[in-house]
């Protein structure tokens, strides 16, 4: 039983490392956010927007 | 050969001499050692009725040794001391040859006389002492003395090649040596006989008859017996090799002599409960044995007395084994040849195995139930060494029989004694096997760590490392089929002086291409000296709006300290992404640095498809941690092992 668990976390191990390398995955990258619709076309390049639009303040 | 008919001299009945190197013939008719000497034929006296052994061999049955055939002439039964009789067949070979082939529980062994080598004087038998080797042999033999003993010959049958007495005995020592080598030093005369041969099987012997399994047929039928004190029924299961047997209707001891039972005496109750009771069959990997008696030891040290138990496994073709039960612990245990185990100071060796020592104590009978092979009595005493090498446990046991009075040499000081060494091979046997062997349920779990219990766990090492070249290999393949890196974006940045030490700059990139399915890698250089850069950093998709934020940290810090000099940080950081989609992307980057007042100078460079070991490194400790955890384990288990052992010694754990 033992050794079917530790195979399974090896191969699991393994597994994971190897996809995630072919799909170039880094651990500890942040979380990804999406800019809205508006802020696109409005532009995003303003002070403001960075700080009190997207992040919601630093 | 030459045939020498005759009449024997004591019934005048023909007695027939086929062999020249025969001395004595057994006349047919009236079991009279007929002697041929020089001028007539001499009565030796009647021979005893040979005990049925249950042996294969017969006189007249032919083999071949070597290429060379033989024919068995002559068989003569001699009594052991400790009871118990052996059979020595002669078998006279076409090339004048004359072998000795002896017959014990089972055992074969083939031997021929060979003269002393010149010059050297072997050791009278008073001066041997068990274990030792004996130097001078012919043939450069090196065999140790495995035992020493009385033999009386009681019974012959067929052509003697020496003058057989009956009723005479004699001292002999028993040596073996490795791969079945062996030997016998005859004490019958001085200097001793030198006998030297092999443990042969019937094979070797090209021995095929049809008397065998007719043999084994009847050796497997139990015999019916009545107790000769309560006259309660018992059975015994080995009634051609049994010595000794107790009654279960009475408890008594009752000695077994050529099917004759007679009581000895009457055993105290019972100190322990057999589990496996008597007469249980079971299926282990040699065949179906079967218990045909128990007994009860136990040794003393430090002051406390450990008890086992022992149950004797019986096969008619295969002979006996052990099975020990001690501390819950199970194991199957074999007789080895004394010659193949190579002593030192705390180690032994077999079967190129070493084996460390775990115990040296005197084990002691404490009571006894069933037959055994031998005169077993409560109180017996032997010298008995374990050594381990999990899961087996080679066992040592020396035990000396002082020789009665009657029988000491009457101008000797030193007292006359005999004994053997027995080594033994146990090997562990879980609980669960031993319940589906013998089909007993419930059996006691242990909670102590045997002497040669295996760690259960070992094969978790070499998973280990079956994983680890598996990472290994799909790292390198990884990094073969992801090609090399490649940069995609590389500026030189001044990043202009804040209005105030709070304030932040920030630079927008012109566009650039990302490939999917690549990892990111952002490089930030700047030329600091004792000061900082911090950047917050952002990739944007110019055409989804997708946003991933990645931290820069640049410090560089350097001095001299109490005449020494120290540095700390760099000039350069990195951050690194997972992949993004492929597309368009922006760099945003919002600057603060420790000089505010001044511009900060930056060089930034963005590569994908770059090779990073952390997820490597991840996942080697992620197949590491159950192992580390295992080894601990481990370490806890060996020390639990040898906290039992009176040597100590568990600096490693070989037990593979």
């Amino acid at each position: 039983m033992f050794k079917k668990l530790y195979t399974v976390l090896g191969v699991g191990v393994i597994s994971l490392y190897t996809v995630g390398a072919m799909l170039g995955w880094e651990l500890g990258t942040s979380s990804r956010r999406q800019l809205p619709p508006d802020a696109r076309q409005n532009g995003y390049r303003s002070f403001h927007f960075w700080h009190y639009g997207l992040r919601g303040g630093k | 050969m030459s045939v020498l008919q005759a009449q024997c001299p004591a019934c005048g009945g023909p007695v027939e001499f086929k062999s020249g190197q025969s001395v004595v013939v057994i006349c047919g008719y009236c079991r009279s050692a007929v002697a041929r000497t020089d001028r007539e034929l001499k009565d030796l006296g009647k021979v005893a009725e040979l005990v049925e052994t249950g042996s294969p061999l017969d006189i007249g049955l032919r083999g071949t040794w070597r290429g060379v055939s033989f024919e068995l002439t002559g068989r003569a039964q001699l009594d052991h001391e400790m009871g118990g009789q052996w059979d020595e067949w002669y078998a006279t070979f076409s090339n004048g040859w004359l072998g000795w082939l002896a017959e014990a529980q089972g055992r074969f062994y083939l031997t021929f006389q060979y003269p002393a080598t010149e010059g050297v004087q072997l050791p009278s038998f008073d001066q041997l002492q068990l274990g030792q080797t004996v130097q001078g042999l012919p043939q450069q033999a090196t065999l140790m003395v495995a035992e020493t003993g009385r033999a009386t010959a009681r019974g012959a049958k067929g052509e003697i090649p020496y003058l057989l007495t009956p009723g005479e005995t004699y001292y002999y020592a028993d040596l073996s040596g490795p791969n079945g080598v062996f030997g016998t030093l005859d004490y019958n005369e001085s200097p001793p006989l030198i006998f030297l041969g092999n443990q042969v099987t019937l094979a070797d012997l090209g021995i095929t008859t049809t008397r065998a399994p007719e043999r084994e047929q009847r050796q497997v039928g139990a015999a019916q017996l009545n107790c000769p004190k309560c006259a309660g029924p018992l059975e015994l299961h080995a009634p051609d090799k049994t010595e000794r047997v107790t009654c279960p209707n009475c408890n008594s001891l009752l000695d077994v002599n050529r099917g004759q039972l007679s009581f000895l005496k009457a055993l105290k109750k019972l100190s322990f409960d057999p589990i496996i009771p008597i007469g249980s069959s079971g299926q282990l990997p040699e065949g179906k044995m079967t218990v045909i008696g128990a007994m009860q030891r136990s040794v003393m040290i430090e002051g406390i007395q450990y008890f086992w138990s022992e149950y004797l496994l019986y096969n008619p073709q295969i002979g006996f084994r052990w099975l020990v039960h001690s501390d819950n612990h199970w194991n199957y245990v074999q007789a080895v040849a004394p010659g193949d185990v190579f002593e030192s100071a705390k180690t032994a060796s077999f079967r190129s195995k070493n084996f460390k020592i775990f115990q040296d104590a005197q084990a002691i009978v404490e009571s006894v139930l069933g037959e055994f092979y031998w005169k077993v009595e409560a109180g017996e005493l032997v010298r008995g060494l374990d050594y381990v090498h999990p899961p087996e446990m080679l066992s040592k046991e020396v035990s000396f029989v002082p020789v009665s009075d009657d029988q000491q040499a009457p101008n000797k000081k030193k007292k006359l004694t005999t004994g053997e060494i027995n080594w033994s091979l146990g090997t562990y046997m879980p609980v669960a096997e031993v319940e589906r062997t013998f089909a007993v349920g419930g059996l006691p779990r242990p909670s102590t760590v045997a002497p040669n219990q295996p760690y259960p766990h070992k094969w978790i090492y070499k998973y280990w490392l079956m994983f680890l070249g598996v990472a290994i290999f799909a790292g390198l393949a990884v990094f073969i089929a992801s090609g090399s890196k490649r940069e995609v974006f590389w500026q030189s940045i001044t990043l202009s002086p804040l209005p105030n030490p709070d304030g932040t700059h920030v630079f927008f990139s012109e566009p650039f291409e990302f490939a999917g399915r690549s990892n990111i890698r952002i490089t930030a250089e700047s030329q600091v000296d004792n000061s900082w850069v911090s950047l917050e950093g952002d990739l944007i998709n110019d055409e989804t709006g997708l946003v991933q934020s990645f931290p820069i940290d640049i410090s560089y810090y350097y001095g001299v300290d109490g005449g020494e000099s120290w540095s700390e940080g760099g000039r350069t950081d990195s951050a690194y992404t997972s992949a993004l989609p492929a597309g368009r992307y922006i760099l945003r980057l919002e600057g603060q640095w420790e000089k505010w007042q001044q511009p900060a100078f930056l060089t930034v460079k963005i590569e994908q498809n770059v090779a990073y070991g952390f997820n490597f490194l991840f996942a080697l400790i992620a197949l590491s941690i159950v192992p580390a955890i295992m080894l601990i384990y481990h370490i806890s288990f060996e020390r639990r092992r040898w906290s039992e052992s009176m040597f100590g010694g568990g600096d490693d754990s070989d037990d593979d």
